[in-house]
């Protein structure tokens, strides 16, 4: 999925119908999603022009800059200091926002479209189906989530590729358990059995009845997904299990090493981490807005 | 009532019938062998042979499985490659090492996070509510390494108030018979041991517990919210209750229903929190001793560990789905 997909994503929401209309209007007037739309779009900025914002390249190491052990602090030449290596921290953040952002996309991106094949078999048909797969999804969430994600990494070894596939691979069984249960949920609704009564197809039906209405927790789901998958990412990097070369600037990565340096350049571990929470909070932001828009009970009380 | 834990215990086998499949099937894919791992640069054919028959890993792939499923009955799961003692014996030691610091956790984040969001629901929309919506927000929006480090700067390395790494200091000549650190202080009656270990606690428990912090915070918020507008509520007021009659006995009790649930699906949340957190503030649990058995390829340890963390985990929900039965009538009949 690319950058001009999520944007995309967003457009939906102009032309849709009338619950999308509405959600997107009632959106509009919250000031915690604008802030969410804000920040995210201030990340995806950072992310795609990387090279024209750095000052330096990230992997430039310059050992002359460091002095009694460690990293200078901030300066006219380097206005977040540099870090370990001499190498200039603000160029490391602007492309590190390129590998939280595509990570991020990428893993939520495969763990929604697995899941949301499997629940879409598992609810539509149901019965024996429904019984295999959701106990597999069973299986799956019985093991907590970043000792999963460590396994699958430990099975095909480190690196970002296997990252996403790890992080993504946590998330199928919660879109899968989501959109069984959204799809159950419809099913019984009245409009439901209202077109079934004048004759329209089943399979009309779960397209154009079932799912639209079924899909709105997903949206919200997924946004906040894509918010747990970026500090997911961070932590499996922070372990040590993120890209093997460590010259790349991975926000998680970059926090592995600052534990020696807490005393003297502390800098170091806050803004890898604030750059964390800053996206991170975004994506909460626009999620918590979108469900309370998509939310029908909440649709008259504004 | 019966019927109900009898049917969730049956559901129970084939969960942990998949989960068996599944951790043995992903030690089969793991790169490496168990040969190597345990021979390292000594390694030659013959002797590779010779532990893959002493392990019997050339037999049948069913019967490998058959085996691996009598260890899981006898609970032994043979001796750790790294550290020469059993995985018995480790985990005896580090289970309640990580039980101890998500209980802690759990009581720093329920302590503080029911009353704030009683409060923020019972001050809806002023200043206060604002403030706790923006915390919980910024709760959930914190990775705990990244909050680690910052409690750990600010409070070990600047202010030096509180110890940075371990469960007691190093000096401590303290017995444990339990292994819970707290309950062997206090079985001692050492309040010196005692408050050391506590300071120990502190600062993992609260990097650990501000997630469920958050979320418990704000489900209690909206919980409350829910109920103040609910007939009863209106009911109980016109017929002259005091106030905290009615904040306790019908609104307090109807909402921690669905707090009661969350609080239950926080447990993976704790479990997987305690990897990073324990690696933060090197806590010998169980967390760290998966991630590390996870790097060295330690097989015995992984055969054994990560099958019970996940059965613990699974017999967690079970009882948090009976009792949440029984306090919620509804959910019986359903």
């Amino acid at each position: 999925m690319s950058v001009g997909e999520i944007e995309a994503g967003g457009l939906v929401f102009e032309g849709g119908g009338g619950l999308w209309r509405e959600a997107g209007s009632r959106l509009r007037r919250k000031p915690g999603a604008l802030v969410g739309f804000a920040l995210v779009a201030l990340f995806i900025v950072v992310a795609i022009f990387a090279p024209l914002l750095a000052p330096f390249d990230p992997r430039e190491q310059n050992l002359t800059l460091i002095q009694n052990g460690c990293c200078p602090g901030p300066s006219a030449q380097h206005w977040l200091g540099v870090d370990q290596l001499g190498r200039d921290e603000m160029s490391r953040i602007f492309y590190g926002a390129r590998f939280s952002l595509t990570i991020g996309v990428v893993a939520v991106a495969v763990g929604l479209s697995i899941g949301l094949l499997l629940g879409a078999i598992a609810g539509y048909l149901g019965g024996f189906v429904d019984g295999v797969i959701m106990r597999a999804m069973d299986v799956m969430l019985a093991i907590p989530g970043l000792l999963f994600a460590i396994g699958i990494v430990a099975a095909l070894g480190a690196g970002l590729f296997q990252i996403m596939i790890a992080v993504g691979t946590t998330n199928v069984p919660i879109f899968a358990r989501l959109l069984r249960g959204s799809i159950l949920a419809q099913r019984e609704n009245d409009f439901v059995l209202a077109a079934r009564s004048v004759g329209v197809r089943r399979r009309a039906i779960l397209a154009s009845h079932i799912l639209p209405n079924a899909i709105s927790p997903v949206i919200v789901q997924g946004t906040l997904a894509l918010a747990t998958a970026i500090i997911d990412v961070a932590g499996l990097g922070f372990l040590g299990l993120g890209p093997q070369d460590p010259g790349t600037p991975e926000w998680g990565t970059m926090l592995t090493e600052v534990d020696r340096y807490l005393q003297s350049a502390p800098l170091l571990a806050v803004i890898p981490g604030v750059a964390i929470v800053i996206s991170v909070l975004g994506f909460n932001l626009i999620g918590d807005g979108l469900r309370e828009a998509l939310d029908p009970k909440l649709r008259n009380r504004v | 009532m019966l019927r109900f834990v009898v049917r969730r215990l049956l559901l129970l086998v084939p969960i942990l019938l998949g989960l068996s499949i599944l951790v043995f099937g992903w030690i089969r894919l793991l790169p490496g062998s168990p040969a190597q791992a345990l021979l390292g640069e000594r390694a030659t054919p013959a002797t590779i042979a010779e532990i893959r028959h002493q392990y019997k890993l050339d037999r049948p792939i069913y019967e490998q499985y058959w085996g691996y499923l009598q260890t899981i009955g006898k609970f032994d799961f043979g001796v750790s490659i790294s550290s020469r003692r059993t995985v018995a014996y480790e985990f005896e030691h580090r289970f309640p090492a990580t039980v101890e610091l998500a209980v802690a956790a759990m009581i720093f984040a329920i302590g503080l996070g029911i009353p704030l969001g009683f409060l923020a629901a019972k001050r809806y929309g002023g200043v206060f509510d604002n403030l706790s919506l923006v915390g919980s927000l910024l709760g959930i929006s914190i990775p705990i390494f990244f909050l680690g480090l910052i409690l750990k700067w600010v409070f070990a390395v600047k202010l030096g108030w509180l110890p940075s790494i371990g469960r007691e200091s190093v000096l401590s000549e303290s017995k444990h018979p339990t292994n819970f650190y707290v309950l062997d202080a206090i079985i001692a009656g050492d309040p010196g041991a005692l408050w050391d270990v506590l300071k120990h606690l502190l600062l993992p428990a609260i990097a650990l517990g501000s997630i469920p912090l958050a979320v418990v915070a704000r489900i209690t918020r909206a919980a409350v919210l829910d109920v103040l507008n609910e007939d009863y509520v209106r009911t109980a007021r016109a017929k002259g209750m005091t106030p905290v009659v009615v904040d306790s006995r019908h609104v307090l009790r109807n909402a921690l229903l669905p707090v009661s649930t969350i609080i239950g699906l926080q447990t993976g949340l704790l479990l997987s929190g305690a990897v990073l957190t324990e690696t933060i503030f090197a806590w010998p649990g169980i967390g760290t001793w998966l991630k590390d058995a996870i790097f060295n390829r330690d097989y015995p340890v992984l055969q054994g560990g990560i099958l019970f963390v996940a059965i613990v985990f699974v017999l967690v929900n079970l009882l948090v789905d009976i009792s949440y039965a029984i306090i919620n009538p509804r959910i019986r009949v359903s």
